[in-house]
């Protein structure tokens, strides 16, 4: 069978023509019918979902980065529970390859199971791992759920999934095109027993983890099979066909409202798994007419040989994180709303690399992606009634962290704990500040992981966990605040690795909005031999458990090493400071020196932020006691910065004379392409 | 009302076709241009805005090597309208290109009308 063209996976994200069964069907559904039926939907997925987060095995799948959902029988998304949106848009794309190439050989019946976990054919990156099962009644097709959630173990030549080090695909682990499993309701021992060999390293995560998607999909049938015998088939067939129909008319006159026009964002990335070097990770454009969306990618850096590449439709599927959260946040989760969006992917860019391109980090180089949506929507939509809806970019770092070995407990390990992940700052608002560690920017519904319960499950010490002061980006409201948490290596275990996967250390990738900034940047901070321990056990005197004491005062003693944040696999040594995690915070929103003061005074005080912020971008004086905002001062203050900027500041033409004499240094643009354009300079080589 | 809020501090002036800083009125530029080339710009050192807390090549601040922030100015009242950070040298981006013609016949159809600064669609 073939691979499917990037033309196939595009057209196949949007959804077929109502068939004229769909279309009688249809008008079987009243209006009252149909909120009551589209509710029914709702909390039949949303129970598949509790299902499946209660059966996982793995910390991203017990924190919620999942998703069960619905389609029709042409595989068009109905509906959805989340977990994340990055699973939804793609699944239809592997539902329709099924459809297309294995109807007739090995077929389609009910009581099949279906998995894939591989980009070529239509996922995100191939830790994503989809279980499909078709949904009949009275031996007819009539719809298909599916679950998906990332698995932190693919067998690849590092743990944890995403291998920083992998050059082409064949260094990934396990990329199963889309695969039956299971026939007549029983998943096949030897298919188990393959994904066991390719999880060997934490076996049972991968296992249970593939029984609780296949759980969830079955839970979701279960229900489907009920509406069908109390409603009959054809009012569920009409429900799910007038759910699309309403999302795509819904989102056309959405679009329509906005003003036809370009909307650009350009967005930049600082490594390639671990070699530096600055990338364009994202240069958009984003042209609205009438009730339609372009989306191109031209002038995007070139793909490469790390696993920072994606697949277009993996790319499409971080756009629709932003997308479904903000723009169609009140519609449901369907494909139907994509059907007036475009997209325009050169070939050999990071957001479209050739078949063999390691992409196992697709959800790193996608970053770029991700955030260019909030600033090309935050152009198009505040002129207009959804203006309220704006937002600046969250802190879309993903700063993953991963440790594998023997736990204390004597079981194989090797997970991503989702904690550094899910606790991201939101972008500051239209009407208000983003919300301080609001969850992961590619799963809104993400929880942060208990941390007694990391604790418990791994060798691990934590001594703090807490807000990472000065981590958002600043402005009139600015982003939400990230976390920070320490990590020691604790219980004496035979074997603990580490490593990390992030870019920002050089720079970020979010742009801000409207005159703010962007978060600061992330090193990667370990303190090797640290004497925490000993200094704990003693009764501490000296430690605070305050990131800000031990970076100012090495209140911690040992080797203190200072990197970039994205770390390849290591061993770790019992009590050593494995790292300082890091979940940024999200970018700001308009001038900060329009912040109310006060707001930065209550900022002040409950350490979200610095005295030498308060003074440095808000401009703010604080009366000598500490008691408060010197009003009149402040005022003055921020008066002044304003005539300085007018000072400092040069005209278009004098500015445009002297910065376009700039360039980066030579020994970072290996990997950008042809400076300033973009074009490939040199061949990709994947023996 | 000829005004529309484009964003946080631009307007578009629909009746001279300009780009207006929202805060003081200054005619920044004409909308059918990019609204950039009507502020002042200034380059700034990364550093400035992020401070380095520790000394280390790796320190929490952006590296200025790699990355500037542009701060583009209302030239009247000095309000940091937006902000880009770029590599140096470059291009700046051309954010907001509206179709001018393709908005003003949709207002003078009455499709859309300006209320409170914000387009609507009229019923």
């Amino acid at each position: 069978m073939p691979i499917p063209t990037l033309e196939q996976k595009l057209k196949w994200l949007k959804p077929e023509p109502a068939t004229s069964n769909e279309q009688a069907c249809v008008k079987l559904v009243s209006a009252g019918q149909y909120e009551i039926g589209l509710q029914r939907t709702n909390d039949l997925l949303d129970e598949a979902m509790e299902v499946f987060m209660r059966s996982s095995r793995s910390s991203i799948g017990i924190a919620g980065d999942s998703m069960v959902a619905l389609f029709t029988a042409a595989g068009d998304l109905a509906n959805a529970s989340c977990g994340t949106y990055l699973h939804a848009i793609i699944q239809p794309i592997l539902i329709k390859y099924i459809l297309h190439y294995y109807s007739e050989n090995p077929g389609i019946r009910d009581g099949d199971v279906w998995y894939t976990n591989d980009a070529l054919y239509g996922g995100i990156h191939n830790p994503d791992q989809l279980a499909i099962v078709p949904i009949f009644y009275g031996g007819k097709l009539v719809a298909w759920a599916g679950a998906a959630v990332h698995t932190t173990e693919t067998g690849a030549i590092e743990p944890g999934g995403m291998p920083v080090g992998a050059t082409s695909r064949f260094e990934e682990g396990m990329n199963l095109p889309p695969i039956k499993i299971g026939e007549n309701g029983v998943l096949r021992d030897d298919i188990l027993e393959m994904t066991a060999a390719y999880g060997i390293r934490a076996p049972q995560m991968f296992v249970i983890d593939l029984k609780a998607r296949v759980v969830g999909c079955e839970r979701a049938r279960q229900r489907v099979v009920e509406m069908c015998e109390r409603h009959g088939v054809d009012f569920v067939v009409g429900l799910l066909r007038k759910m699309l129909e309403t999302a795509e008319q819904s989102a056309r006159q959405r679009i329509a409202a906005w003003p036809d026009g370009v909307y650009r964002s350009v967005h930049f990335a600082d490594a390639l798994g671990t070699r530096q070097g600055l990338v364009r990770s994202c240069a958009l454009a984003m042209i609205k007419q009438g009730d339609r969306l372009t989306f191109d990618f031209t002038g995007t850096s070139p793909e490469n040989n790390s696993s920072y590449n994606t697949h277009a439709q993996s790319a499409v599927g971080h756009m629709s994180n932003y997308i479904y959260e903000y723009i169609f946040h009140d519609l449901p989760i369907s494909s139907a709303t994509f059907a007036s969006i475009d997209f325009k992917f050169p070939p050999g860019i990071v957001l479209n690399p050739d078949a063999r391109a390691a992409t196992s980090n697709a959800v790193m180089i996608a970053t770029g992606a991700m955030s260019a949506m909030h600033n090309v929507f935050a152009k198009a939509i505040f002129p207009t009634g959804m203006w309220k809806q704006v937002t600046a970019s969250h802190g879309n770092a993903g700063n993953a962290l991963i440790i594998a070995g023997l736990s204390q407990w004597g079981l194989p390990f090797a997970d991503m704990l989702a904690y550094s992940i899910n606790t991201e700052g939101q972008g500051g608002r239209a009407l208000q500040d983003g919300v301080d560690a609001f969850g992961f920017p590619w799963c809104v519904y993400g929880r942060a992981p208990n941390v007694e319960s990391m604790e418990n499950e791994f060798p691990l010490f934590i001594p703090f966990s807490q807000h990472w002061q000065d981590s958002c980006g600043h402005g009139l409201y600015r982003g939400g605040v990230g976390t920070t948490q320490l990590w020691v290596g604790y219980h004496k275990v035979p074997a603990l690795f580490f490593a990390t996967i992030s870019d920002n250390s050089k720079i970020q990738t979010p742009q801000p909005l409207f005159g703010g900034y962007a978060p600061c940047t992330v090193p990667g901070i370990s303190i090797l031999s640290a004497d925490i321990l000993q200094k704990m056990q003693a009764g501490a005197p000296d430690i605070t458990l305050d990131l800000q004491d031990m970076l100012q005062n090495h209140s911690i003693g040992g080797q203190w090493v200072s990197e970039f944040f994205g770390r390849t696999t290591r061993p770790v040594a019992d009590g050593d400071v494995i790292t300082v995690s890091f979940a940024t915070g999200g970018a700001g929103y308009g001038d900060p020196l329009e912040r109310d003061p006060q707001s930065v005074w209550q900022d002040f005080t409950t350490h979200k932020i610095s005295a030498g912020v308060v003074d440095n971008i808000y401009k703010v004086v604080l009366m000598p006691d500490g008691a408060g905002v010197d009003v009149e001062a402040t005022k003055a203050r921020r008066d002044a910065e304003c005539q300085s900027r007018l000072k400092r500041g040069k005209p278009y033409a004098e500015f445009m004379a002297e910065w376009e004499q700039l360039k980066p240094p030579d020994e970072i643009l290996t990997w950008f392409g042809k400076w300033p354009t973009g074009e490939p300079t040199m061949p990709v080589f994947r023996p | 009302m000829s005004r529309i809020r484009m964003t946080e501090s631009i307007d578009l002036d629909l009746a001279d076709e300009m780009w207006r800083c929202n805060r003081c009125g200054h005619a920044l530029v004409s909308a059918r241009e990019n609204y950039k080339k009507g502020c002042l710009i200034h380059n700034r050192d990364p550093r400035e805005i992020h401070s380095p807390l520790i000394e280390a090549e790796y320190n929490f601040a952006p590296d200025p090597a790699w990355i500037r922030i542009i701060e583009f100015y209302c030239p009247q009242c000095g309000t940091q309208l937006e902000t880009e950070y770029l590599p140096p040298g470059h291009p700046l981006t051309h954010d907001i290109e509206i179709d001018l013609d393709g908005l003003k016949a949709r207002l003078a159809r009455q499709e859309l009308i300006i209320k409170e600064g914000h387009l609507e669609v009229a019923t």
